[in-house]
């Protein structure tokens, strides 16, 4: 039927665009991790990631920063937004606002205004920020995506089922058994959704280390870029794959937990 | 001459031909033949799933029949869109446009209506062109033809070639050319205001879509619709989301409407009272079919098969034998009827509830039964008599003792025999496969071999016994029979040797004979006295002893 | 009530912390000092020198008419994207969807990778070896980003709408293209909005993509396209945050600002309403 087929064919552009910009980019990803300059086959580039301790401690060192800021995350943001969520507390939508605004100033911005304030600060105590990447880098970290999982984790408390809590609070759990018990559980998509905001693009980000650790902390974006600056397209792209690779193991081992991946960014709007 | 018929005036608005239609391999329209006159207010009835809104979605155009043709006063319509379709619908919950008030939905119609003024060049003589429109039309019906693959070889040729006799027609002769102009606002305004008044909803030309109550969006809906004076009005269950008193009144109101504006209404609904009450013809269909075009009368008195019995109204239904001419025992009794149906000859017998007679006292020809229950219905009371196993639902105006015997009959007139639909499952291309189990419906069954023959028998590795001499069955084809008592019907799909969905279900005095549809379209009819609704996922069992078979093909064939 | 206060000090110092470093730079926009943290008297004087400084207002505009362009480009293909999937099959609609998710869950830096490879192997193999990189690379680049949440926001709004208003619509005689435009459209228009507000934002935002994906053009004319992060990072890199970009970072937090207090009265008072509607309810039972 003709009039089904239009309006079907609207999603045409859409659906070109996706085959051009995302599977075939991904495509291409997959044939320069490879093969090498001259676009032989090859495994050069799995062999020299996998026998470069270098590169395989920035994987490391990735994974660990990354797990260590989506705990971090997590610890401040899971009291935040439940205080935020409890109306006795809070009833003022502003105020949640106010924890995601900083997602609209420019971030890079953001980051050079933390390291120049840290460097102040530091100068204080007689020290500078270049003594002190792990942390610098770990502060900038964690103050940029904490805005990220206040949201996820504040829409899921709204919707918790006191009936549940108050159930628990009857049946005789003390505070911690309610909190573990009753809360938490209800509250898991929320975090694991918070946690995958956080996560992922700790692991892959590039200015954030770049700049507050003055370049001595090498994360796994910071290596993609790297091989970005240097045209290695080869390298680069195995590290991509990598990281996809990961990426869709993450995605695949929380599926369970998660709701629509795109509606985490999305209910800020 | 042929063209004179061509064009002689038909008195059927809607001519549906052999319509099929087939979504994604499930027939929901099959071999449809349907002729609906002018000016009548036409129901088509049938439970959900039936195929009721995909016959009207084909007529408004948003389906196209995978085979056959539509035609609207004796023209092709098959292949137009529905927005070049002189009729309009009122949907099943409105569809309302909330982002335009009353008035402009009303007129949304208007503002693509384009009215043709005949084109005439400078001496005022009339230009003649030929005609686009129509030449698009012919060539899309020949695409469809080309495509179309229930149809015979022989048909499609003829058919095509005709089209192309058309086509070159129509662009050899030129005929009127038109311009086309919009409705202008002072038109629009009045045909606005008509609409609205038709509908008693003057007042609430400004106001906004979702303050209106359900009633009143209805009659938006309708005012809608109208307002481009549509040849037909389609309407899909526009009464569903009312409610009980207003749904009345709406009722009486439509039909109301449909005398005044003289056009032709098609509405389908599930709903068997309101079809009875509105209608001048009632389409009753089931699983794709047509069971049973008639007036409202005729199909409440005289419906052709259980379906549409049990569908109208409330009746009993039971097996019967005609022993006699114009006499049939059911309910352990024989009564007279006025149906003549050959001697022998098991049939259907329908009684309604309103036509049984009942007496607290013994009467000759009077039945002994007794009420298992009672209740006030307001004008008359329902009750339900116990013959035997049999029920027998009758409503009577009179009160009677619970505690008491009761005693029953039915007059000649009160008895309507129909032509047993279903008696056995009959299964002609099953077959035996290596593991000596009959395959119907390619599902397995276990079955005494031995019964292909008299005194035959079988051993442990299914090689059977006859006349002295071997037989081995494998990949034999037969012919299976199932008795519906026989088999078992139960929720549990996990033991069962087929599944498959409840289609309908139909009850017969002591028992339901529900009919089980597995997913190769194959059917099974079960006896059973429990109850399961359509749509239902049901396990069928049978046992070995109860599975007949009949061999097909040469004996000597599977000798060893 | 200790545990009002304390909850209440949890929160205001989180959100301290987290503008602490914004506001280091507002307060010290409103002195000429080169470096902040010197407060060399009140002066409106690095505002006047922002507009003054063309590096600063090339990448600015370059940012906002990428931003714009990528917005506009990326809600079309978005919204009838999702009115065509809406319509679809349902076996093209999962496909459809699974890879729309692909951008969504994806780290920016292997989306940047994955497009630059394509673009170098396109420009080495069928441009001769000339860079393909431009300013239309870089707006692809960035409506990978925009377009998967655009469909995203349609989606749902699509979802509510009467699947039949389409058809009613062309019952009423508007040609399919029609239908779409007169009937579709408004309903799904908040949807399209805040995709459109979406991609702008996600845009406006965006380093990595930017970093790899851009060529010359734009108001950079033969360079390199710089935008405000671009710009800010090779800045950041050699030193202290500019001067300028103090009264730059007061400038974007008022808007903000603004943007975020007007939007959260909004849903303060819809709260409000509809807290009112369930006790109106509750009392009526």
């Amino acid at each position: 039927m003709k009039y089904k087929t239009f309006r079907q064919g609207l999603a045409l552009p859409f659906a070109l665009f996706l085959l051009l910009f995302v599977v075939i980019p991904i495509l291409f990803i997959v044939y320069y991790a490879f093969t090498d300059a001259d676009g032989f086959f090859t495994l050069d580039a799995f062999k020299s990631f996998f026998t470069s301790t270098v590169k395989l401690n920035v994987l490391l060192i990735s994974l660990l920063i990354g797990v260590f800021n989506t705990v971090l995350c997590l610890l401040i943001g899971f009291p935040l937004a439940y205080l935020l969520a409890n109306p006795k507390i809070n009833r003022n939508y502003m105020l949640v606002m106010l924890f995601i605004m900083p997602m609209w100033i420019n971030f890079v911005l953001r980051t050079g205004a933390l390291r120049d304030l840290l460097s102040v600060v530091l100068g204080w105590m007689g020290t500078t920020t270049g003594e002190h990447p792990l942390l610098c880098t770990m502060i900038g970290m964690v103050l940029n995506y904490l805005p990220f999982t206040i949201l996820p984790l504040y829409s899921t408390m709204l919707k918790l089922d006191k009936s549940q809590i108050e159930a628990a609070q009857d049946l005789g759990c003390n505070p911690f058994h309610t909190f573990t018990r009753a809360i938490i559980p209800q509250a898991m998509p929320g975090i694991v959704s918070a946690a995958m905001m956080v996560f992922m693009p700790t692991i892959s980000s590039y200015v954030i280390s770049d700049t507050l650790s003055e370049g001595k902390i090498m994360l796994f974006g910071n290596s993609i870029y790297l091989s970005f600056s240097n045209s290695d397209w080869n390298g680069g792209s195995f590290m991509s794959l990598l990281m996809l690779i990961i990426i869709f193991i993450v995605m695949l081992a929380t599926r369970k937990f998660q709701g629509n991946g795109g509606e985490r960014k999305l209910s800020a709007w | 001459m042929e063209k004179l018929q061509g064009k002689m005036e038909s008195p059927f608005i809607i001519e549906m031909k052999n319509v099929t239609k087939i979504f994604d391999g499930t027939t929901v329209i099959d071999k449809m033949d349907l002729n609906i006159r002018k000016g009548e207010f036409v129901t088509i009835l049938g439970p959900s799933g039936c195929g009721k809104s995909t016959t009207l979605r084909m007529i408004a155009g948003f389906e196209t029949p995978t085979s056959g043709d539509i035609l609207l006063n004796g023209r092709n319509i098959t292949t137009i869109p529905p927005y070049r379709r002189p009729v309009n619908t009122v949907f099943q919950h409105y569809a309302l446009f909330p982002n335009l008030d009353v008035y402009d939905n009303v007129a949304f119609g208007l503002r693509n209506k384009k009215i043709p003024m005949p084109l005439t060049d400078k001496e005022g003589k009339p230009v003649m062109k030929i005609d686009r429109a129509k030449v698009k039309d012919v060539k899309s019906q020949i695409r469809r033809i080309k495509h179309d693959k229930l149809i015979s070889k022989e048909e499609r040729e003829t058919r095509l070639e005709a089209l192309e006799k058309r086509l070159h027609e129509i662009l050899s002769t030129p005929v009127q050319a038109y311009k086309y102009r919009h409705l202008t606002e002072q038109e629009i305004d009045e045909k606005v205001v008509h609409a609205l008044s038709v509908v008693d909803l003057d007042e609430l030309e400004d106001r906004d879509i979702t303050t209106l109550s359900g009633g009143q969006q209805q009659r938006v809906a309708i005012a809608r619709a109208i307002t481009c004076e549509p040849l037909i009005l389609l309407l899909d269950e526009p009464l569903g989301a009312l409610d009980l008193k207003m749904r009345k009144d709406m009722q009486l109101e439509l039909k109301e409407m449909h005398k005044r504006l003289g056009i032709t209404f098609i509405y389908v609904t599930h709903d068997q009272e309101e079809a009875l009450t509105m209608s001048d013809t009632i389409i009753v269909m089931n699983d794709g079919v047509i069971q049973q075009i008639g007036t409202p009368e005729a199909i409440y008195n005289e419906p052709q098969n259980a379906f549409v019995a049990d569908f109208i109204g409330s009746s009993n239904i039971y097996n019967a034998t005609v022993i006699a001419p114009r006499k049939v025992r059911f309910l352990n009794h024989v009564y007279d009827c006025l149906d003549d149906f050959p001697v022998n000859e098991r049939v259907d017998v329908i009684v309604r509830p309103e036509d049984v007679r009942l007496s607290d006292s013994p009467k000759d020809s009077y039945v002994e039964g007794r009420i298992a229950s009672k209740v006030f219905k307001g004008i008359h009371y329902q009750y339900v008599i116990m013959i035997g196993h049999d029920e027998v639902l009758v409503q009577s105006i009179k009160d009677f003792d619970q505690t008491k015997p009761i005693y029953l009959d039915i007059r000649p007139d009160g008895i309507h025999l129909m032509k047993r639909a279903n008696d056995l499952n009959i299964y002609t291309d099953s077959y035996i496969g290596k593991d000596h189990k009959v395959y119907i419906d390619d599902a397995p069954f276990d079955c005494d071999l031995s019964c292909l023959f008299p005194n035959a028998s079988v051993d442990e590795d299914g090689i059977v016994t006859y006349d002295k001499k071997k037989y081995d069955f494998a990949n034999a084809d037969v012919t299976a029979t199932i008795d519906p008592r026989a088999l078992a019907i139960s929720d549990d799909t996990s033991e069962a040797n087929v599944t498959g969905e409840v289609i309908n279900a139909v009850y017969k005095g002591d028992h339901y004979v529900i009919l089980v549809r597995t997913e190769n379209e194959e059917d099974f009819f079960v006896a059973t006295p429990y109850t399961f609704n359509p749509g239902d996922i049901v396990g069928l069992t049978a046992k070995k002893e109860d599975i007949k078979l009949k061999l097909r093909g040469d004996l000597e064939d599977y000798e060893i | 009530m200790v545990k009002k206060i304390l909850s209440y000090s949890y929160i205001y110092i989180i959100l301290l912390l987290l503008y602490l470093p914004v506001f280091y730079l507002i307060v010290y926009s409103f002195t000429a000092a080169e470096l902040a943290g010197q407060w060399e008297g009140f002066s409106m004087e690095l505002y006047r020198r922002l507009f003054l400084d063309e590096e600063i207002m090339t990448a600015l505009g370059n940012t906002l008419i990428l931003a714009a362009i990528s917005a506009l480009v990326s809600t079309l293909i978005g919204s009838l994207g999702a009115i065509g999937i809406y319509y679809a099959k349902k076996g093209v609609r999962t496909l459809v969807e699974n890879v729309n998710q692909i951008p969504v869950v994806n780290a920016e830096i292997v989306i940047a990778m994955s497009l630059t490879v394509m673009f170098v192997f396109f420009g080495q193999h069928f441009f001769g070896g000339e860079s393909t990189f431009s300013f239309w690379t870089l707006l692809a680049g960035h409506c990978v980003l925009a377009t998967p949440f655009v469909y995203l926001n349609v989606k749902p709004k699509l979802l509510q709408m009467d699947p039949s208003l389409y058809e009613a619509a062309m019952d009423l005689g508007c040609s399919p293209s029609k239908a779409i435009n007169k009937v579709v459209i408004p309903q799904i228009i908040p949807g399209i909005l805040s995709g459109l507000l979406l991609s702008f934002t996600l845009s406006l935002d965006d380093f990595i993509v930017t970093a790899f994906t851009r060529g010359p053009g734009l108001l950079s004319g033969q360079a390199q396209i710089e935008t405000l992060s671009t710009l800010v990072q090779s800045k950041i890199k050699k030193g202290a945050v500019p001067p300028e970009m103090r009264a730059l970072t007061t400038i974007i937090f008022l808007i903000v600002l603004v943007i975020v207090a007007v939007y959260s009265i909004r849903i303060n008072r819809k709260n409000k309403a509809l807290s009112g509607k369930h006790a109106r309810r509750r009392s009526a039972k």
